[in-house]
């Protein structure tokens, strides 16, 4: 009997598959609700409290900040600000606010509020993991409803574009209080001045937002903006092949050919400032010697490793400043040249002319084909003798790893990445250069330290001439890159796929995306 | 009766309590600093302390268990290190999500397992007894996360018949249900059927056919029922499992399940996440264990009194 059905059963499911209609069109009307696939879920709605670029975009539509960057031409330009005034001793600016802007619970973006928002993230009782933000700044002083000055304690060069990330945002003293401390990490309702409203965030599943009909400026063209939270990349892919999604970050690296094929899709991708180098321990081990370090650095096909393991989604870097930040200069036109005799002579010369063993680390899955472009690097070494065996650990392992002081790490070679939200070469040379950032004092595990270099970028950051920094900082890349402390290889795109009908969505390179204003067509 | 069940609940306090230390041990002994994997690498070493501070870390390790035992015994789960939320909020958002699907999961299982078992044993070494056990061959070795991706591109993608993923609606559902079935509607169905098969050789069957019964009579009136006992044990086994979340599937269909909230939480070390989801999961398991022990009791009185 059961045999009966279950044949039954076979023959009308192959029916329904040989006569399925076709897979729908696109459809063409602008759609109500603009889908994202993203692949983390938010973990803080607090702006002061954010940590990770994708969620602090998906707070970007809610909330604003005093001052905006055109990343085209890295410049600041105005944004809840109108203008602003640097004292001669630079140790105040006074912004003039625009008048116009409401928070979206109706009341105004004043003097009161950017002081309330700033007194909130220099307070040591907030958590604010990002507190590098508002360095130098030492008291916020509102001098009319409209203006509001910013004393500091130092000069800072950075400032602008530090006022620039979204933890800087500015937040309604009056939408934060009724709410509540307690409840700001889940609850954002009204307490921003952007175009987008905060309606739900549903755990694990999505952020949903909703238009502020009230906004002071120019009208986005999608009513909703939904944020749906799906950790696998492949998935991601599935959802807008299926129609389900209209944009997906980040899928998989291998499909990325595919998808640049797909009459229905676009690839946007940009050039972002996430430099990925390898970490060399400059000071025990066989990379002590400059001239070991230079040899590996020869003995490399970025080039190679670029087209056929990341897909041409990188850079290859010819400075360890990446070129988006200000004070960028190239020391070497192409980067560092790919030479397998010149490395086998350097190493010889160093007292290594069989080459040696050295450790390699590297995580899976933090940087695009980390694992694979690692493999592949420790199969161009071997070809000069260095055998490298690679091994891996899940993120928090491996932090623990990079995190290790000089006295008890085991890092020969380790596969890193670094990026900062601020495009100033300052967040990276002295973030990865500087040897008061050595493990435990800061990330910059290669142990580098050259007394030059550390005093030139310590006065980079002090002075607020930028054409006196930019010679500070072309000096500095020059040491630097002699030096070679990492290998250098590339800057990584950041990507997205869209759909085809999807226009104007930007790429920063701050790894975000800006579709606020895109258009349907 | 009575004694059998409270001697069994009693049992379950030693168990929830070894499972409490040990979790709450082998949390902190997994390399990596809370603290800097959730600030972030650009988070100074100060902004790093502070929050370290703030998550009671820097405490010594009995004071930490001892706050941890409090908090539980008031009902409190603690706070989520990542997100400040309460624990319980956490879980609670994901919980009907996670029994929804582990409900539709088991009810479709048992439903196809113990008819596809039944039917297999009643044809026993017939090309459709042979078909069923190479389908429930397949679906204990196919990969779970594949079957899904399968399953995906061919009936979202393709035919768009439903949706890729995501929590919603009963279309939603269909899917992850049946990725998520495959592996246990295979066990229950050879369970079921080597099950029937035994108890198809016991003396009161043979009585039963040299009765005169027609076959179906024998198999579903008298040798089905006492064939069931062990299956009711794997299905309550099976649907435990489910409850503790299934994490490959949730992560393939984007579904907001407990299980990719443990993962999440163990990648971001978020302690009091991972300590109160598994506590959950251990209370779950052992109810539902108690319940499978209960309703054995109640059909075999060999258990009760034996």
């Amino acid at each position: 009997m059961l045999k009966r059905w279950v044949g039954l059963w076979v023959t009308l499911v192959l029916i329904g598959l040989v006569a399925a209609p076709p897979s729908n069109g696109q459809a063409q009307a602008v759609p109500r609700t603009l889908k994202f696939a993203v692949g983390i879920d938010v973990d803080t709605l607090d702006p002061a409290a954010q940590t990770t670029t994708t969620v602090q975009n998906m707070i970007d539509y809610v909330f604003e900040t005093l001052v905006g960057l055109d990343y085209k031409q890295n410049k600041i330009l105005p944004l809840l600000a109108t203008s602003w005034q640097e004292a001669s001793d630079g140790l105040s600016i006074t912004f003039k606010l625009r008048g116009d802007a409401k928070f979206q619970d109706g009341t105004p973006v004043n003097a009161e509020a950017v002081k309330f928002t700033f007194d909130r993230l220099l307070d040591p009782k907030v958590t604010v993991p990002q507190r590098f933000i508002v360095d130098g700044i030492k008291e916020v002083q509102t001098v009319d409803p409209l203006t509001v000055r910013l004393a500091l304690s130092k000069p800072v060069p950075l400032l602008l574009r530090n006022l620039t990330a979204t933890v800087a945002a500015i937040i309604s003293p009056t939408a934060f209080r009724k709410i509540g401390a307690a409840n700001f990490t889940r609850d954002i309702t009204d307490a921003g001045s952007g175009p987008y409203l905060f309606k739900e965030w549903a755990r694990g599943t999505h952020l949903l937002l909703v238009r502020n009909p009230n906004y002071w400026g120019k009208k986005p063209i999608f009513e909703e903006v939904q944020f749906r939270v799906v950790p696998d990349a492949g998935v991601r892919e599935t959802m807008i092949l299926a129609g389900d999604v209209h944009v997906a970050l980040l899928p998989p690296a291998p499909d990325v050919a595919r998808i640049r094929s797909n009459p229905n899709l676009t690839l946007v991708e940009a050039p972002t400032d996430r430099t990925i180098f390898i970490v060399l321990n400059n000071q025990q081990g066989p990379f002590k010697d400059v001239r070991v370090r230079q040899a590996v650095n020869y003995a490399i096909n970025k080039r190679a490793i670029l087209a056929s393991v990341l897909f041409d989604l990188g850079t290859v870097v010819d400075s360890p400043c990446p070129s988006s930040l200000f004070g960028y200069v190239p020391m070497q036109a192409g980067g560092w040249p790919f030479d397998t005799a010149k490395a086998k002579k350097l190493l010889a010369e160093a007292g290594f002319p069989n080459g040696f063993e050295a450790t390699f680390i590297t995580p899976t899955g933090r940087y695009i084909q980390d694992f694979q472009f690692a493999q592949a690097i420790a199969s161009q070494l071997r070809n000069v003798g260095i055998r490298a065996d690679v091994s891996t650990m899940e993120w928090p392992s491996y932090v623990a790893q990079i995190t290790r002081p000089l006295a008890s790490t085991k890092i020969e070679m380790a596969v890193l990445g670094w990026a900062t939200p601020v495009l100033d070469c300052d967040g990276t040379l002295y973030g990865q250069f500087h040897s008061s950032q050595q493990p435990p004092g800061g990330l910059a595990p290669a142990f580098y330290k050259n007394a030059q270099v550390d005093q030139l970028l310590t006065d980079a950051r002090t002075i607020a001439n930028q054409d006196k920094r930019a010679a500070l900082y072309k000096q500095a890349q020059t040491l630097i890159w002699n030096d070679a402390p990492w290998i250098f290889l590339w800057t990584q795109k950041w990507y997205v796929v869209t759909v085809k009908n999807l226009q104007g969505l930007a790429i920063s390179p701050i790894e975000k995306w800006d579709a606020v204003y895109a258009t349907w067509k | 009766m009575g004694g059998y069940l409270v001697r069994r609940l009693l049992y379950t306090i030693p168990t929830l309590v070894g499972v409490s230390v040990a979790v709450f041990l082998l949390v902190r002994l997994i390399p990596g600093d809370p603290a800097r994997v959730i600030a972030g690498l650009l988070a100074t070493n100060e902004d790093v302390d502070r929050l370290r501070v703030e998550l009671g870390l820097n405490r010594p390790l009995y004071v930490q268990y001892a706050l941890f035992m409090r908090d539980i015994l008031s009902g409190n789960l603690g706070i989520s290190a990542l997100t400040r939320t309460p624990v319980l909020i956490e879980i609670g958002s994901r919980f009907p999500a996670t029994l929804m699907l582990a409900i539709t999961s088991t009810v479709l299982a048992t439903g196809l397992g113990v008819v596809a078992g039944v039917s297999s044993a009643a044809s026993y070494n017939s090309w459709f007894d042979y078909a069923v056990m190479t389908v429930a061959l397949a679906g204990v070795s196919i990969p779970v996360f594949w079957l899904g991706i399968m399953l995906m591109l061919v009936f979202a993608v393709h035919l768009h018949w439903l949706p890729a993923g995501g929590y919603g609606g009963p279309d939603h559902l269909i899917l992850p249900a049946i990725t998520l079935a495959a592996f246990s509607l295979a066990i229950i169905a050879r369970i079921t059927r080597s099950s029937l098969l035994e108890t198809l050789e016991a003396d009161y069957v043979r009585t039963a056919q040299a009765k005169g019964l027609p076959h179906r009579l024998v198999i579903y009136q008298h040798a089905l029922r006492n064939a069931l006992i062990p299956v009711i044990t794997v299905i309550g086994l099976q649907f435990g499992t489910l409850l503790g979340g299934a994490v490959l599937t949730e992560t393939t269909f984007a579904w907001p399940g407990l299980g990719r909230l443990l993962v999440g939480a163990i990648s971001s070390r978020d302690y009091p996440v991972i300590q109160g989801v598994v506590l959950i999961f251990a209370v779950l398991f052992v109810l539902v264990n108690l319940a499978v022990d209960v309703l054995y009791a109640y059909v075999d009185p060999r258990i009760r009194y034996g």
